[in-house]
């Protein structure tokens, strides 16, 4: 490029002299933007000096195959030495500040070191080679991160400012490497990531790095495993084959991969040290051996994780005999498997506390059977001779364990974690009634027959404590103001839906109707989950502490309140409500059920306005159930109600009922009520049982007995005529007929009349 | 979701025997179980595609499936030896799906005549699409 200045246009001299002054403008923006290497350094030659070096380097590298691994290195490590200085004289100081650019020269001189190592493993060499190749190739660098992350013996970094760098950098999880072998994670897509430590910041940080402000992990994560393997449990816990265990001292450390990467983390950043937090994660049952192989681990552990390349892929798939699992102790050979397999079935330990007994009986019997089937495999005597037959077998099958134990765990204890809750009734509602069922059929059965007597265990539901976790949403660190990221525990409000209630005028009536309609379905519906509650609170009153009683008791009695003004339909300022409230309720099939549900927790006035509202509009309701025919299910509420009202009310009932005529002396025409509600099913059987009860108040009382103008008997005799006038056709059958009928309307009628009622209303069983 | 996940784990840990799942579009893969996850995804080995019309079956050999969670219905062991203890038929994989075709062919035909039948009365049912499933 020639500048401007050497144009050989000489047409406009000002011009370009205008054009000279914007030249060093340019240059000044050049220098601001670039630094000083755009206007100090030539990167031409720059850059053609290191064009010369990749022809170079890669004939150096063909010449040389033969020297031997640390001469190569040597020469190259020149190379690399002259290449690193250009390099970093070319990297200006804002990208400093860019993660994924530091991290590659990060690793450059780190490598300066290792060549001359003999324990270099193949993955070293590989990544010098690949480094010689071309530095600039970006797409190396990722490869360059996840070796990095797998060979945490590397020692520490000499510059400060890259260490700081690399625990800033992306958590490397994310990053897919490009090599040949199959892309080894050493932890499994979806775990959860580990938690990072929040660095102290050096530098300033010029691209926000998302700060995760999790709340600390769950206690439970440990839980688990401390309720799993307390003594008390295991020893209660049936065909416990932990402490049958043929190999009891040598426990392999099964840690989760979690665990696992915690682990290569921490060595990672700190070989030599453990930080005490991460072992502090671990769960308990491991923590015995695990504390004595402590200092073994990190050594022998990491070591064990630096294998030669084929030896990495089998860390991951158990097949090749030649990698021994984990634990250095076991013998090697035909060892691992036989130990793989037995580790599998007594290692594994699922809590199954919350599982109800006989369901956790099935699943340990299944368990058993299985191991069994094993043992049998295995055999219990030759050992040499089944051993090799099951080698056979498992030799057949190489992919037989292609998951690794931690592996099953991990994938069982997160679905451990989410069977686990605080209100098993809340959660798991038909699981726990269907087991409870169970249980009172096979009690019943064991009162019945002389069975053998099987454990009366009763599900005792383990709570575990609930822990509140104030979701705190994402943060980001050095943004102005404040990003909101929405998520599912932080949802974000996508729809504006405002409710408006229109104006009653410019409604129609068809309208009115169906809001009315809506409303009354509201309130069946907050009025069933009243009901639902306070159905409920029996059993919370049993859970419940002593002091908590009381409090249970007044949220009960208001809720019922509630209940019944829901029902009435309270209006303030009127004495008397009016029944249209609680007949458009009625009308709804789900009202009437409702009802029926919640007559038993009124109190009897309450419960009694409640019969006399139905009785008063009972053809209206009669007419509105003929579809759903449900009316029936309120006939045993309101018979067991019958029994606690006094004689008075029973007579009003009665005649509400039967619509009869005040005064007893001119009787109507025609009693439309009384035979809408004798050709209803429910409604003649309500209409029995109110007469079979007004007859069992008066023959109990003696006193009124001899009364003649006792109330009932006045009614009684309009009933009667009443009856007697009604024609026979379409009466209903009625569910149940009380047996003191008779003697009822003997009292009160003649010989006569009394044959005419009882066919009438078939009250002689023969007739029927 | 619970109970089929706990059994799950305990049949693949403790066996490695045959699996068969029944995937939600109908179809019934029968393999070994490798691997699993805690979303129920699946890894299958050597997995068996088996067709079943009327009494005959057909195996269609697959390799190595990998089903997603969502789409599994349900997992059972297979009992190796009562696997051979079957009245049904097997057939070659042509055959089978000839048979298939045939079946297919004749359900088709009946939903026709079924929805022409409710046309004819002035009644129509609208069709089920897969997607309209959800």
């Amino acid at each position: 490029m020639f500048s401007l200045e050497d144009c050989p246009l000489d047409e406009d001299e000002d011009a370009f002299q205008g054009l000279g002054e914007e030249d060093e403008e340019i240059d000044q923006f050049n220098d601001d933007t670039f630094g000083s290497g755009a206007v100090d350094d030539d990167w031409q030659e720059a850059h053609e000096r290191l064009a010369e070096l990749e022809e170079k380097l890669p004939a150096a590298v063909n010449e040389q195959t033969g020297n031997g691994e640390r001469d190569e290195m040597d020469l190259l490590g020149d190379h690399e030495e002259n290449l690193a200085e250009r390099l970093s004289k070319m990297v200006i100081e804002n990208e400093l500040e860019d993660p994924a650019i530091m991290r590659a020269v990060q690793t450059r001189p780190v490598l300066q070191t290792q060549p001359g190592s003999l324990n270099s493993s193949i993955w070293d060499g590989s990544e010098v080679l690949r480094r010689i190749r071309g530095p600039l190739l970006a797409q190396e660098m990722p490869t360059v991160s996840v070796l990095e992350y797998a060979l945490p013996q590397r020692p520490p970094q000499g510059p400060e400012d890259d260490r700081d760098l690399s625990e800033r950098a992306l958590p490397r999880r994310s990053t897919s490497p490009v090599i040949g072998s199959p892309p080894v994670k050493a932890v499994p897509i979806g775990t959860p990531p580990k938690q990072m430590a929040v660095p102290s910041f050096n530098q300033q940080i010029l691209c926000p790095k998302p700060v995760h402000v999790r709340p600390p992990m769950p206690p439970r994560y440990p839980a688990p495993y401390g309720e799993r393997m307390s003594p008390n449990q295991l020893c209660s816990v049936p065909n416990s084959s932990l402490l049958g265990h043929p190999f009891p001292a040598s426990v392999p450390p099964v840690l989760s991969p979690l665990q696992r990467a915690q682990l290569l983390g921490g060595a990672q950043l700190q070989p030599g040290r453990m930080s005490p937090s991460q072992f502090a994660r671990v769960p308990g049952f491991v923590g015995s051996p695990l504390a004595a192989m402590n200092p073994k681990l990190l050594q022998g552990r990491v070591g064990q994780m630096l294998p030669p390349a084929p030896g990495f892929r089998a860390f991951f798939s158990a097949p090749p005999p030649a990698t021994p699992p984990p634990p250095q102790q076991h013998p090697p050979g035909p060892g691992p498997h036989l130990q793989n397999l037995r580790s599998q079935a007594p290692m594994f330990r699922p809590d199954t506390t919350h599982l109800h007994p006989q369901h956790r009986r099935l699943l340990h019997q299944r368990q058993q059977q299985n191991r069994n089937q094993h043992r049998n495999i295995n055999g219990a005597g030759d050992r040499g001779g089944h051993r090799s037959s099951h080698q056979d077998h498992i030799r057949k099958d190489p992919y037989a364990n292609l998951m690794l134990q931690r592996e099953k765990d991990w994938v069982s204890k997160i679905q451990m974690m989410q069977l686990q809750s605080t209100d098993p009734y809340l959660d798991d509602f038909y699981y726990q009634n269907y087991f409870e069922k169970l249980e009172k059929l096979s009690a019943a059965e064991e009162v019945q027959g002389d069975g053998p007597k099987k454990e009366r265990t009763k599900l005792i539901t383990p709570q575990v404590a609930k822990l509140e976790h104030t979701y705190k949403p994402v943060q980001f660190e050095g943004s102005l103001g404040k990003l909101t990221v929405s998520s599912v525990n932080n949802p974000r409000k996508m729809i504006d839906a405002v409710v408006t209630s229109r104006s009653e005028d410019d409604e129609t009536k068809e309208k009115q109707v169906r809001d009315k309609r809506r409303k009354t379905l509201f309130i069946i519906e907050k009025t069933y989950s009243l009901l639902l509650d306070v159905e409920d609170y029996e059993r919370r009153y049993l859970l419940s502490l002593e002091e908590e009683r009381p409090a249970l008791m007044d949220e009960r009695k208001h809720k019922i309140c509630c209940m019944y003004d829901n029902l009435r339909g309270k209006l303030p300022g009127q004495e008397r409500p009016s029944d249209d409230h609680f007949v458009q309720i009625m009308c709804i099939r789900k009202g009437k059920r409702m009802v029926a549900r919640i007559l038993p927790f009124l109190s009897t006035e309450q419960a009694a306005d409640i019969l006399m509202t139905t009785a008063r509009n009972l053809p209206f309701l009669i007419k509105k159930d003929a579809q759903d025919e449900v009316l029936p299910c309120l006939l045993s509420p309101f018979s067991l109600l019958l029994y606690h009202l006094p004689p008075v009310t029973v007579t009003s009932l009665l005649q509400q009922l039967m619509n009869l005529p005040q005064s007893a002396a001119a009787p109507a025409p025609s009693n439309p009520h009384l035979s809408a509600v004798l050709q209803n099913k429910f409604g003649l059987s309500l209409l029995l049982v109110v007469l079979s009860r007004g007859e069992d108040l008066q023959s109990s009382d003696p006193a009124s007995e001899s009364a003649q103008s006792n109330p009932w008997t006045e009614v009684m005799f309009v009933a009667t005529r009443e009856l007697l006038r009604i024609p026979q056709t379409g009466l209903a059958k009625p569910i149940s007929i009380p047996t003191n009928l008779v003697s009822l309307f003997s009292r009160y009628v003649d010989r006569q009349k009394l044959n005419l009622l009882e066919t009438k209303l078939q009250l002689v069983q023969g007739i029927r | 979701m619970r109970l089929v996940t706990l059994s799950l784990i305990l049949s693949l840990f403790l066996s490695p025997e045959k699996h068969l799942v029944l995937l939600r579009d109908g179809r019934t893969l029968i393999g070994f179980l490798r691997s699993i996850d805690q979303f129920a995804n699946l890894v299958l080995h050597q997995t068996v595609e088996r067709i079943h019309v009327g009494k005959k079956y057909g195996d269609i050999p697959r390799g190595i499936f990998v089903v997603r969670g969502e789409n599994v219905v349900l997992l059972g062991e297979i009992d190796l030896e009562k696997e051979s203890d079957t009245p049904l038929q097997q057939v070659s994989i042509e055959e089978i799906l000839e048979e298939q075709r045939a079946e297919q062919q004749a359900k088709l035909e009946a939903e026709k005549l079924k929805v022409q039948a409710l046309k004819d009365r002035g009644l129509s049912i609208p069709r089920a699409d897969t997607l309209d499933e959800y």
